[in-house]
């Protein structure tokens, strides 16, 4: 596999290509533990020079790796297998918004927050709202199928997705989905290439779904002292018909770090839950709310304090807000890995998941947290180790498959929102065991040269922890 | 990996502690202009933990990348597990020289044959970046220590300390925008020219729910994202008045807010521009400066609209000479 630099340069010119060594280091991993080469990195302006570089990759059997802004947590854009890197940050314009259709049109490109803020006056708002939407683009949320704390009420990625445009392996540029809400038989490749990570080809623009922006929003908390209290109360919310926009979990952990790193001040108890509803009816938020709340005494929820105030809201949130980041600082030499950190669960696990993994961090000499947006069944977790000791890598390795076999053993899935990537695809594909062959076919008839984000899902290594080189200098 | 990169190693676990969420880059000057994820703070930060793991050997290519840093210090702000991540860069400068790889970058530049010793970039850089070495007669410059804020640049008497790269703010690259600007403009509206500093007032309004506002294509005024007030020179407003524009606004950070103390030194340059301005008979009050906040993002806009609502009945300023001189 020999990249023909002249020949990209000519696709997207000079200006956009990379090959220098430390520009491909540095494109060599995003923000998972993984690191890998590329041989090159291009950054088209258009979806032809998109259709050129893959024509090209296809005719010669190099690997294709698309990449928006590398905020991926699994290694996703990660080039294992080498390749050329598509730098898509380039496709970067909002081509129409359409109020009166409820729907706009980007490129891939386009930021989450950047489209948000331009909806935003026609009082829309593009709902998935993954945590890192401050940097992620459109295209890789769709490839990903990211979503974020308020999907408990709007949905994941998926949901919001009403049609693409895909350059497939073989170069062809292709319209998938329609312009509305509703479409009926045929396949629905569009939905095919919703977490498909790169595999099936590359997406340069999408028509996404908007909502309206709620009139009002209240934002409860509420007090637990033993965690499976909070977890039954999640089930018991959800299973009640309440409908919150947001419904958010933090277990001891997790409060501890936020409040020994940022000073939050949040009560020292087992458990926290915070519950959200919005609308365009004060009153019938009101009444979800109190719903809600009646839900938590029931479970020995306490201390409940609700607020429609911004500021009041904010202030109430922002433990949760900056809880990834207050655990990396939890304990001097303990970093926070992104490791079998968003499995989901029927709701009337989630008391049972959240013991168990603090029951699996302790027997692997690892800290694990319990939190997330549980009301969409996604539980967050982080490991917290070591990552200088060769051994806690071991450590991680055995925690990872003691949780996910819990995992599965309820029922459960193995991502939530941030992919599967490498780090997950282990366990993923004994999640998928008996489907595999068919995700293997379905790769083979649109990519029968394997070009696109080879070594990926389905067929990727079966041990993370070897499967590439990892950030961290004891690797 | 060598001893002497000793100083990276004791930020390892500071390193650690970076999640990788890519907050660092959302206001970076460099990945803003040319949207390479590799001219990131993130970027950055894997080159070094390539050096720690010794994937990566010390090269003047790993200079070059750690020297291009304006020192603005939005990553830092931006980190949402609050690494230090410019003082991680310091170290890691001050190991690679130590290792005998030194690069330009941003910094600055003197040419010593046409240097009087004058000493008044000395004076001007706030980072101690700048001696003289009286027995040579020579002006030495700590490249470590620079952080590319272009003082010195803006105030050398006889132009003659450069930047090699300046991502869009040398002297040069400034005046080119200020021209395409102004060539843009419609006949007959407004054109003003409005240069933001990246450290408090544009990031701030980047991230604030008025980031909108200064993003819009009609706007009746052009903005230049500069990395520091205090490379503003005399020439460059002058430049903008010459070339058409009806005004010039300057947002510098509040008093002791800015770390090369660019905002003094932008306020001394606008005075004396000022009172020029008034001898030649030319309202001075077509020269703005005012000074933000990170937060201030309604007071610029209430400041820039007023800056507007005064300019307007002005007109273009040589239509304004015109009228002086017939009369």
């Amino acid at each position: 596999m020999k990249v023909d630099v002249s020949k990209l340069k000519g696709f997207v010119g000079e200006e956009n290509v990379l090959t220098d060594a430390l520009d491909l280091y540095i494109y060599g991993t995003d923000a998972s533990v993984h690191e890998s080469l590329a041989s090159a990195v291009v950054a088209p302006t258009s979806y032809e020079q998109v259709q050129q570089v893959v024509r090209y990759a296809n005719a010669e059997l190099i690997p294709i790796v698309p990449r928006g802004s590398g905020s991926g947590m699994s290694g996703q854009a990660v080039p294992i297998k080498g390749g050329i890197i598509i730098d898509l940050k380039r496709l970067n314009r909002i081509l129409e918004i359409k109020p009166e259709d409820m729907l706009c049109r980007v490129e891939a490109g386009v930021v989450d927050d950047d489209l948000n803020r331009a909806v935003k006056p026609f009082g829309l708002f593009y709902p998935p709202a993954p945590a890192s939407s401050r940097v992620a683009t459109i295209g890789g949320e769709i490839a990903n199928n990211a979503s974020g704390v308020r999907s408990v009420k709007y949905g994941a990625t998926r949901d919001s997705v009403l049609g693409m445009k895909v350059v497939l392996a073989n170069g062809e540029l292709v319209t998938l989905g329609s312009n509305t809400r509703v479409e009926a038989s045929g396949y629905q490749v569009d939905r095919l290439m919703v977490g498909s990570e790169g595999t099936l080809g590359v997406i340069v623009e999408a028509t996404m779904l908007l909502k309206s922006l709620p009139k009002f929003r209240c934002l409860g908390r509420v007090c637990f002292n033993k965690l499976s209290d909070a977890g039954e109360c999640i089930s018991d919310v959800i299973a009640s018909g309440r409908q919150p926009s947001m419904l958010e979990l933090m277990d001891n952990i997790a409060i501890t770090a936020v409040n020994t790193t940022l000073d939050m001040g949040l009560p020292d108890v087992e458990a926290i839950i915070m519950f959200e509803a919005d609308g365009m009816v004060k009153e019938a938020v009101d009444f979800e709310i109190e719903e809600m709340k009646k839900i938590c005494e029931k479970h020995n929820g306490f201390d409940i304090q609700t607020s429609y105030d911004l500021k009041e809201r904010t202030k109430l949130f922002a433990g949760r807000k900056k809880l990834f980041a207050a655990l990396s600082r939890y304990k001097d030499g303990l970093a926070c890995t992104s490791l079998a950190d968003d499995m989901a669960v029927p709701y009337s696990k989630m008391a049972v998941l959240a013991d168990k993994i603090h029951e699996i961090a302790k027997k692997n000499n690892v800290v694990m947290t319990a939190y997330g947006h549980c009301g969409s069944g996604c539980m967050h977790t982080k490991i917290l180790m070591d990552p200088t000791r060769k051994e806690q890598w071991n450590d991680a390795r055995n925690a990872v498959k003691e949780v996910y076999d819990f995992v599965y053993s309820v029922g459960g899935t193995t991502s939530a929102e941030h992919g599967i990537g490498i780090s997950k695809a282990p366990s993923w594909k004994q999640e998928k065991k008996d489907s595999l062959d068919l995700l293997r076919k379905i790769k083979k008839a649109l990519d029968p040269n394997n070009i696109m984000n080879p070594g990926k899902l389905q067929d990727a290594p079966d041990d993370w922890v070897t499967a590439t080189p990892l950030r961290y200098s004891a690797h | 990996m060598a001893k002497a990169f000793e100083r990276i190693k004791k930020w390892e676990n500071e390193l650690n502690i970076c999640i990788r969420c890519g907050y660092c880059y959302e206001n970076c000057h460099l990945v803003k202009l040319n949207n390479w994820e590799s001219n990131s703070p993130r970027g950055k930060i894997s080159l070094l933990y390539g050096l720690l793991s010794g994937r990566l050997k010390p090269s003047q290519q790993i200079a070059e990348k750690l020297f291009e840093c304006f020192y603005c210090k939005n990553c830092s702000k931006n980190c949402s597990a609050k690494v230090s991540v410019t003082d991680i860069f310091t170290a890691a400068r001050e190991d690679l020289v130590e290792h005998g790889f030194s690069a330009e970058g941003v910094t600055a530049k003197v040419d010593q044959d046409f240097c009087s010793t004058c000493g008044i970039c000395v004076s001007v850089c706030k980072a101690e970046a700048i001696t003289i070495d009286r027995e040579k007669k020579q002006i030495t410059l700590d490249k470590v220590k620079c952080q590319g804020c272009g003082s010195c640049i803006a105030a050398c008497p006889s132009g003659i300390v450069s930047q090699k790269h300046g991502y869009g703010i040398t002297p040069s690259e400034l005046s080119d925008q200020i021209d395409g600007i102004l060539e843009n403009s419609a006949d007959g509206k407004p054109s003003v020219i409005v240069f933001l500093c990246n450290w408090q007032v544009h990031p701030g309004l980047h991230m604030s729910k008025m980031g909108e506002l200064i993003e819009q294509k009609d706007l009746p005024y052009g903005i230049i994202v500069n990395v520091c007030a205090g490379r503003i020179g005399i020439d460059l407003v002058l430049q903008a008045l010459d070339r058409g524009a009806w005004g010039v606004m300057v947002a510098a950070c509040p008093f002791d807010e800015c770390e090369h103390d660019g905002n003094y030194k932008i306020k001394a340059r606008i005075h004396m521009l000022k009172n020029m301005m008034q001898q030649i008979g030319i309202n001075p009050q077509r020269v703005k400066l005012d000074y933000f906040a990170r937060t201030d993002g309604a007071k610029f806009l209430k400041s820039v609209n007023s800056f507007m609502d005064e300019i307007n009945p002005m007109g273009p300023i040589k239509e304004a000479v015109q009228t002086i001189e017939a009369s």
